[in-house]
């Protein structure tokens, strides 16, 4: 099955070779957490290793904060925009709703004039300010993942979450049943010490690897590496010791 | 020689191109703001409201500024669902003269020139 790999070391093993062409994925975590960072990876990468180019479009952050971003990986987006495999446009739900609604819009022209494959919007959650009714607001991202998968894109939809660690409390949302994939960011405390969580709950026609694996963001982006191991809880962001690594803890390793 | 017309004459010691470029285009301290925050985010477009909040300022006072710097050819006004939206223009030799604009603001005699252009033409 053909796949779009995100280039992310840890990631695309995950994901069992990468998301699936022409997808909507949802990427959820707390503020730090790397989201756009991933994101930025996966159109970095794309341009890069794979000859896709990218579109990034930013509801809050200026393009300006993406080009300061991204030169601390190493990587040039300005340079990339200026040979034409990038484009970063920062602009408003309300106005890229529209725009993708009209034929020829602005979204629709620089997809067609650059040869865009990839996408990362940034962040799906200013859409909520659209509307207050649950019924119109997944009408409205539903309408918006359609039109993005019409341009043949397959995107990265970030979403904030309030909780810094643990379950967030927050009403839950009909996103995650609409995107095919949906990746979790948490922070994990162990030991007193804050470390980064990853897990994959949901590749829509496809398996993929269901273990929380912790994840850095070096200075060459994010990392993927083993899976938590002798813990239990992690998601709750404060995990703690298996009953079978306490036991081996209390009474042989301290004999 | 009168002392004004000195100091008019050392403020207008400059690229004439972008004399003309401040007394005619960016005669204002809010159009000096936006050309800058557009090359520095070039595919920017948004609705009025949003632009003022991007540079903290007032949508009333952005509103007839921008205007004018799409009138001028700086700015392109399309409509978006029947929603007037802002971006850049496209014209290459238009972004240039933006780009040597704003390299020379990195120069403090430039701006201090270009102060003095604005606040005269304000009068």
């Amino acid at each position: 099955m053909e796949r779009v790999k995100t280039g992310i070391a840890g990631l695309d093993e995950m994901l069992h070779g990468g998301f699936l062409p022409q997808t909507a994925n949802l990427v959820e975590g707390a503020p730090g957490t790397g989201k756009t960072t991933l994101g930025m990876q996966f159109i970095y990468n794309g341009i890069v290793q794979f000859g896709e180019p990218g579109l990034i479009v930013t509801f809050e952050e200026f393009p300006q904060q993406y080009y300061r971003d991204a030169a601390s990986f190493g990587w040039d987006f300005r340079r990339l925009e200026q040979e034409g495999k990038l484009r970063i446009i920062m602009t408003s739900p309300e106005i890229t709703r529209l725009d993708l609604e009209s034929v020829g819009g602005m979204i629709e022209s620089t997809v067609r004039e650059l040869g865009i494959r990839r996408v990362l919007v940034d962040s799906l959650s200013h859409f909520e300010r659209l509307s207050t009714d649950p019924v119109e607001l997944r009408g409205i991202v539903h309408g918006f993942i359609n039109a993005l998968k019409r341009e043949g894109l397959t995107s990265i939809l970030t979403r904030e979450s309030a909780a810094l660690f643990g379950e967030d409390s927050s009403e839950e949302s009909d996103i995650a049943f609409m995107v095919d994939s949906y990746i979790l960011l948490r922070y994990v405390e162990i030991e007193s010490t804050v470390r980064k969580a990853l897990l994959v709950l949901k590749l829509r026609g496809s398996d993929h690897a269901k273990d929380i694996r912790q994840f850095e963001i070096t200075g060459s982006g994010i990392e993927v590496q083993s899976k938590f191991e002798g813990r239990e809880g992690i998601m709750s962001g404060s995990p703690h010791r298996t009953m079978a690594d306490s036991f081996v803890e209390a009474f042989i390793k301290h004999r | 020689m009168e002392p004004d017309d000195f100091t008019a004459r050392l403020m207008s010691d400059m690229d004439p191109d972008l004399l003309e470029f401040i007394k005619t285009r960016v005669n204002s301290f809010i159009k000096w703001d936006l050309v800058r925050f557009f090359h520095e985010n070039p595919h920017t477009a948004d609705t009025v409201e949003n632009i003022a909040r991007y540079t903290g300022r007032n949508p009333v006072a952005v509103k007839p500024e921008l205007e004018e710097l799409a009138d001028s050819g700086l700015m392109r006004r399309q409509l978006v669902g029947g929603i007037p939206v802002y971006s850049l223009t496209t014209d290459e030799a238009t972004r240039d003269l933006i780009q040597r604009f704003v390299q020379a603001c990195e120069d403090r005699h430039f701006r201090v020139k270009a102060v003095y252009h604005i606040i005269r033409g304000m009068y």
